[in-house]
């Protein structure tokens, strides 16, 4: 294929593709918009925010890239069963997802702290996103998983599903879920 | 079904998944933090303009998308042996002419997407103002994109570790930071923040 051929290709098969991913933005950004009363009650919220999103695409990004190559090699079936594999898999990236939600909340109100800042208090930060990771976890896993399945069963390629689906069900549910982890959290604190 | 024993689980015994990504994850939470503080300290900006709050997430994440192809278009090619990181490669071009085209295109949606959600929910930010913003931020922001996945892919090539596992996540992360500081950068240059 020359240059030109390239060019097109190119832009022909990512642009539906970047463009749902863009409603999902728009969504997502909503979402943080109408977040922001509520910044000024937890502050140091707005510094999770970007971490936040960021992390679930790396730990999915990750399950998904896990999932695709299975599916590949013939190790795992398309579909939700008790395989040793897949069990061990979405384990780990419910573990990981957990476990970096707590390290986000320590990291940002530990640099807040140390630049003389005022966060919130770090129980609360923890809170929002253990309540906002777990969620996030349950949801992105069964969605990420289902969709793939039914991608690979439909003839499509696995590999050029994850990054869109991830990056769009991170985006619109992260963002949910922060914000009802937010609205919780303000009930329980009261 | 058989069960599998820890040795035949291998790669995909959940404890080796923890063990080898957290470390890793733990680190790009330490890069994208820096943008969560950028975030944090254009508070005042966003409560005056809420529009730009709506632009964020799909901003940062349009840059991490079109880094993410980039790097995917350069490892497969890596991998069949036909890239060869030399300048006057012209399919290596015609990637880097396809990526600004899909920015070009996006961010232009993205400001009249926003502009609309202004025009319902009543905050104004002119139609001029929000272009600016979006393509302005935006092309900066492919520009970092396709230097990442260019840099990240020959570094990995270099290292001889396979791109495939290392460059998307460094990649997007990178550009997440990036992404956030350009787009605040140029909201205050064009609204005088």
């Amino acid at each position: 294929m020359g240059p030109k051929g390239v060019f097109r290709s190119l832009y022909r098969e990512a642009l539906p593709v970047l463009l749902v991913a863009l409603v999902g933005g728009l969504f997502s950004g909503l979402v943080l918009e109408g977040m922001l009363d509520s910044v000024a009650e937890f502050p140091g919220l707005l510094v999770m925010v970007p971490v936040f999103l960021a992390t679930r695409g790396n730990v999915y990004g990750a399950l998904g890239g896990r999932i695709a190559s299975g599916l590949h090699q013939g190790l795992l079936e398309p579909r939700f069963e008790w395989n040793d594999r897949l069990v061990n898999a979405v384990i780990a990236s419910v573990v990981n997802a957990v476990s970096i939600s707590v390290v986000i909340a320590a990291l940002s109100w530990g640099v807040l702290r140390l630049l003389g800042r005022e966060p919130a208090p770090l129980v609360e930060l923890l809170g929002i996103m253990l309540i906002s990771g777990t969620l996030t976890a349950s949801v992105m896993i069964v969605g990420l998983l289902g969709l793939l399945f039914a991608g690979y069963k439909t003839g499509r390629d696995p590999d050029n599903l994850v990054g869109p689906i991830v990056t769009t069900l991170g985006d619109i549910f992260g963002m949910t879920f922060l914000f009802l982890a937010v609205v919780i959290m303000e009930v329980l604190v009261g | 079904m058989a069960l599998l024993t820890d040795d035949d689980l291998g790669s995909w015994n959940a404890g080796h998944i923890v063990r080898t990504m957290f470390p890793l994850l733990i680190g790009l939470c330490v890069i994208v933090l820096w943008a969560g503080i950028s975030l944090n300290d254009a508070d005042a900006l966003l409560d005056q303009y809420g529009l730009l709050a709506v632009m964020v997430p799909a901003m940062i994440g349009m840059g991490g998308n079109l880094g993410s192809i980039m790097s995917a278009r350069l490892s497969t090619r890596l991998h069949l042996g036909t890239t060869t990181f030399d300048p006057t490669d012209q399919v290596l071009w015609a990637n880097v002419a396809g990526i600004f085209a899909l920015a070009a295109t996006v961010f232009t949606a993205l400001a009249i997407g926003v502009w609309l959600i202004g025009q319902v929910v009543g905050t104004g930010l002119r139609l001029w103002q929000l272009f600016v913003i979006s393509l302005g931020s935006g092309l900066a922001i492919a520009g970092v994109a396709v230097i990442a996945s260019v840099v990240a892919t020959y570094g990995s090539y270099r290292l001889g570790v396979d791109p495939d596992d290392t460059t998307i996540p460094i990649v997007t992360n990178v550009v997440d930071v990036f992404g956030m500081i350009v787009f605040l950068a140029v909201a205050r240059l064009v609204l005088g923040g």
